[in-house]
């Protein structure tokens, strides 16, 4: 009996992760790609959707390291150079987010549109 | 107008003095706990020894850990470092207050609490800071002006530290209990927080949109903003999950507080 108490204890559990897992893999997010290239955001500035969840997928093109980084969207990421990041973001109201290089502040400026 | 110098300078003071300063307190306020309860502040040494050699296995390591869970790794890592830290705070006040009698049993395992602590939070802020020097190593004009206000920033983030110890350590004993653990509570808080923060960009956890924006009446941006952000994990736009965490985490600890105050006195 106890044995069994626990099987489906365990089935339980495997069943919740599996819809989990289910969920996250039907729930098709926008994908956005930005590019950092000479301490510069190509492009500049992203429109994204209102109230949805968006991938940003940002390459840096450059050898030396950016720090992706934005108080308006609480995001926040070390990128490595020549490397790439995953960023999810949102859902957001409509506005402008700007983000910029922290490392580089000077130059590396963008922004989200969300409308 | 700033020149490209001087903004330069500016940013790495910035960047420093925000990653300095989250270690700062926590070890000055552990620091002020140590000589309450009559510990030798070596452990403060080792603590930043060991944390150093960490954010530099860490720094090597991002690349690789960048790739882990479809790209999420360093949220999920960074998030786990962050969830230990406010485990062992829990531990840590658990110990405080029920060892605050006349017997020094757990003095070693507050130690090794404090030593782990410190050098899981040194590790994690000082990886960014190393990440950040080697992009401008190459330059060295570039490299020794970023240098300088790394200087700056720390010095500043110590300064900070440093006061607080002094702030606290000159409280009575009692008061140093209450004080220091309530500050600490309020660090615990930030840490769960942010470790949830952390697991919605990494989309583990659901995100929402934000609960309030006080945005327009304290900036994250400003240096208030960077204190508070430091001190109690102030965020100007945090979602439900995030405040839930917060003001959970602060709970759990009080809990825990008063819990040890019974255990104490079965003794």
């Amino acid at each position: 009996m106890f044995f069994r108490a626990e099987k489906i204890f365990l089935h339980m559990i495997l069943i919740f992760f599996c819809s989990a897992a289910a969920t996250t893999a039907r729930a098709e997010k926008p994908v956005i790609e930005i590019e950092i290239r000479d301490h510069l955001f190509w492009p500049s500035e992203v429109t994204v959707p209102a109230n949805t969840k968006v991938k940003l997928l940002v390459f840096n093109r450059d050898p030396t390291s950016e720090e992706f980084e934005s108080y308006e969207l609480n995001r926040e990421k070390v990128i490595m150079g020549n490397k790439k990041a995953v960023i999810f973001i949102g859902p957001l109201l409509p506005g402008v987010y700007p983000f910029f290089g922290e490392f580089n502040p000077d130059t590396a400026q963008g922004k989200v549109v969300v409308e | 107008m700033w020149s490209n110098g001087e903004s330069m300078l500016l940013t790495s003071v910035v960047i420093v003095l925000r990653e300095v300063l989250e270690a700062s307190l926590l070890v000055s306020i552990l620091c002020a706990f140590s000589g309450m309860l009559g510990v030798s502040r070596r452990w403060v040494g080792w603590s930043l020894l060991f944390g150093l050699a960490g954010a530099i296995a860490y720094s090597f390591a991002v690349s690789i850990i960048s790739d882990w869970f479809d790209g999420v790794g360093q949220e999920v890592v960074s998030a786990a470092m962050q969830l230990l830290i406010f485990l062992l705070l829990l531990l840590f006040a658990f110990l405080v207050v029920r060892d605050s009698g006349a017997q020094r049993m757990q003095g070693r395992l507050i130690v090794l609490v404090m030593v782990l602590m410190v050098s899981i939070a040194v590790a994690r802020e000082g990886f960014e800071m190393l990440v950040y020097l080697y992009g401008f190593s190459a330059e060295l004009p570039r490299f020794m002006t970023i240098l300088a206000g790394s200087v700056i920033g720390a010095c500043i983030g110590v300064s900070v530290g440093v006061l607080i110890y002094y702030f606290v350590s000159a409280l009575s004993g009692r008061m140093v209990r209450i004080v220091g653990l309530g500050l600490l509570s309020l660090v615990a808080a930030g840490m769960l927080s942010q470790a949830v923060l952390l697991l919605i960009q990494a989309d583990w956890l659901p995100s929402q949109l934000p609960l309030w924006d006080t945005s327009e009446w304290l900036s994250e941006n400003s240096v208030t903003g960077q204190l508070l952000y430091a001190l109690i994990g102030y965020e100007a736009t945090p979602t439900a999950l995030q405040a839930f965490f917060y003001f959970g985490g602060l709970l759990l600890f009080l809990v825990v507080a008063v819990f040890s105050v019974r255990q104490r006195e079965r003794y």
